[in-house]
């Protein structure tokens, strides 16, 4: 009974907030103390998706950042952790990896922006791709460090004993062994880039409009009919990839 | 005595500023079984691993059929290292570990040869279980299918059985031996077990604190006063004595 109610209320956590958006983002208008709003309308959703387009045009450039920054850190902490999980420096390496996380982002934008203007690299994607790098790909190594460990060095190296060449062993059994490490890094790193706002627009000059930062830019206006809409363009990715997630972990178990 | 199929001359082994192994020499006949005891940390695994490939060595020589292997890599070598833990690939079925070596070779018929293999090993019908669904001794049987199948130079076993209950352990012992002799496989065995080092080795060596002797004859080194032996003897007379008396 106890755990029916608590998932009714998780259902509802979780549903709520974005039943609410979405009727937000359909409202023209909904004034205090009407529960529902008092005029409904398609117009927020179709002037955005496909007459002026720029919503739809920060939703894509937000899922080609986060899918790239999440695919780059994945596979660099992938090798990364590794070197470093078999170095007789672990410790000290690992100690290396937690210092951006002494910093906000914001004081790692701050420190970074003049190199980044230097090199021509603030207000375009290029930049706030690196930009995030930074940030992203230690918390990538934290997430693989554990996952490196005794048993697995020991299976690699039978693999070797067992005829395997470097790229057979990586192929045929560390990637397939480590498909739930690398989902999760995957995930978390996609996550840290979509909500990312304090480094994407201080690198990004303004000029780099994810969702986030679009969404950001609405609250600022107090547009909160397009905020909304916003906001749930901005939630659902997230719920896709963690519904995907959740099938390849159990597939991979 | 026939002729030396692996030899080891004078091998060292540092880790910083320890020495682990010194000036080793051993000797090892075709077909014949080594069995290697020593304490835990006496440089056992070291050197089955430098015989691998796995570790290299400061200095000292290893020939296989006479030929040295030094420079070679493990996966060069034929030279197969099992572990405590059978290390059964999680993601792989039971006939999927046997037939991973072979795949690698790109064999042919690898599905009669992993087929007659899991018959050898009494597990005909278990092939298509993953190896969470095996007990200890089933995982250490496919250990020992997946190195056997690929037909290795050498086999370095380091203590299989640690970890097995006594029964199991028994019933491997025997298979090992028939396993071994059918294939006329080398094998050098670690082992703590001194029961165990008799029963599998046909010869026996000894490591002690990085050095190696290596006994001319089972009885030689149960005449040894430092194998153990007769501290074992003489345990089993007292508690035979104590239990007639009762």
């Amino acid at each position: 009974m106890m755990s029916k109610v608590l998932k009714y209320i998780y259902v509802l956590a979780v549903v709520f907030p974005l039943v609410f958006l979405l009727g937000l983002s359909l409202a023209q208008q909904w004034q205090f103390p009407e529960i529902l709003p008092q005029q409904w309308t398609f117009q927020h959703w179709g002037k955005s998706l496909f007459q002026e387009g720029d919503i739809l045009k920060s939703l894509f450039l937000s899922l080609g950042l986060s899918l790239t920054l999440a695919s780059l850190v994945s596979v660099l902490a992938f090798f990364i952790s590794k070197f470093i999980a078999y170095s007789k420096y672990r410790q000290i390496y690992m100690r290396l990896t937690l210092v951006p996380y002494i910093l906000s982002p914001v004081v790692l934008a701050v420190i970074f922006q003049y190199y980044f203007t230097l090199a021509n690299l603030s207000g375009n994607f290029i930049g706030v791709l690196i930009a995030q790098l930074f940030f992203a790909l230690p918390f990538g190594i934290v997430i693989f460090n554990n996952f490196w460990n005794n048993k697995l060095k020991s299976i690699e190296q039978l693999s070797f004993t067992l005829g395997a060449s470097s790229r057979q062993s990586l192929l045929k059994v560390i990637i397939p062994l480590s498909k739930p490490a690398i989902v999760l890094c995957f995930f978390q790193s996609f996550l840290v880039s979509w909500f990312e706002y304090g480094l994407t627009q201080f690198i990004g000059l303004g000029k780099v409009k994810t969702l986030t930062v679009m969404v950001f830019n609405f609250i600022n206006e107090a547009n909160l009919f397009y905020a909304a809409l916003a906001c749930v363009l901005l939630v659902l990715p997230p719920i896709v990839l963690l519904y995907m997630n959740k099938k390849v972990l159990i597939l991979a178990r | 005595m026939s002729q030396s199929f692996l030899r080891i001359q004078q091998l060292d082994k540092r880790f910083g500023q320890d020495q682990i192994l010194k000036n080793i020499t051993l000797d090892l006949s075709e077909g014949k079984t080594l069995s290697l005891i020593g304490a835990s940390g006496s440089g056992k695994t070291t050197l089955l691993k430098i015989i691998a490939g796995l570790e290299s060595a400061d200095q000292g020589e290893i020939y296989l059929r006479e030929k040295q292997i030094n420079a070679l890599l493990p996966q060069q070598r034929k030279i197969i290292y099992l572990y405590q833990d059978a290390l059964l690939f999680p993601h792989l079925s039971a006939f999927e570990n046997i037939a991973f070596g072979l795949k690698l070779q790109k064999a042919k018929n690898i599905t009669t040869q992993v087929n007659a293999m899991l018959d050898k090993l009494g597990m005909k019908d278990q092939g298509h279980k993953m190896p969470n669904q095996l007990s200890g001794g089933q995982k250490q049987r496919i250990a020992f299918g997946r190195a056997l199948v690929i037909q290795p130079q050498l086999l370095l076993l380091d203590e299989p059985f640690g970890a097995l209950d006594p029964e199991i352990r028994t019933h491997m012992q025997k298979l090992f031996k028939t396993l071994v002799s059918s294939q006329n496989l080398s094998a050098i065995f670690v082992t703590h077990d001194l029961k165990e080092a008799i029963i599998i080795g046909d010869n026996i060596a000894k490591i002690e604190q990085g050095s190696l002797i290596q006994y001319d004859s089972k009885k030689a080194f149960y005449q040894d006063e430092k194998s153990g032996v007769n501290d074992e003897i003489l345990f089993w007379k007292h508690l035979k004595n104590e239990t007639n008396e009762d």
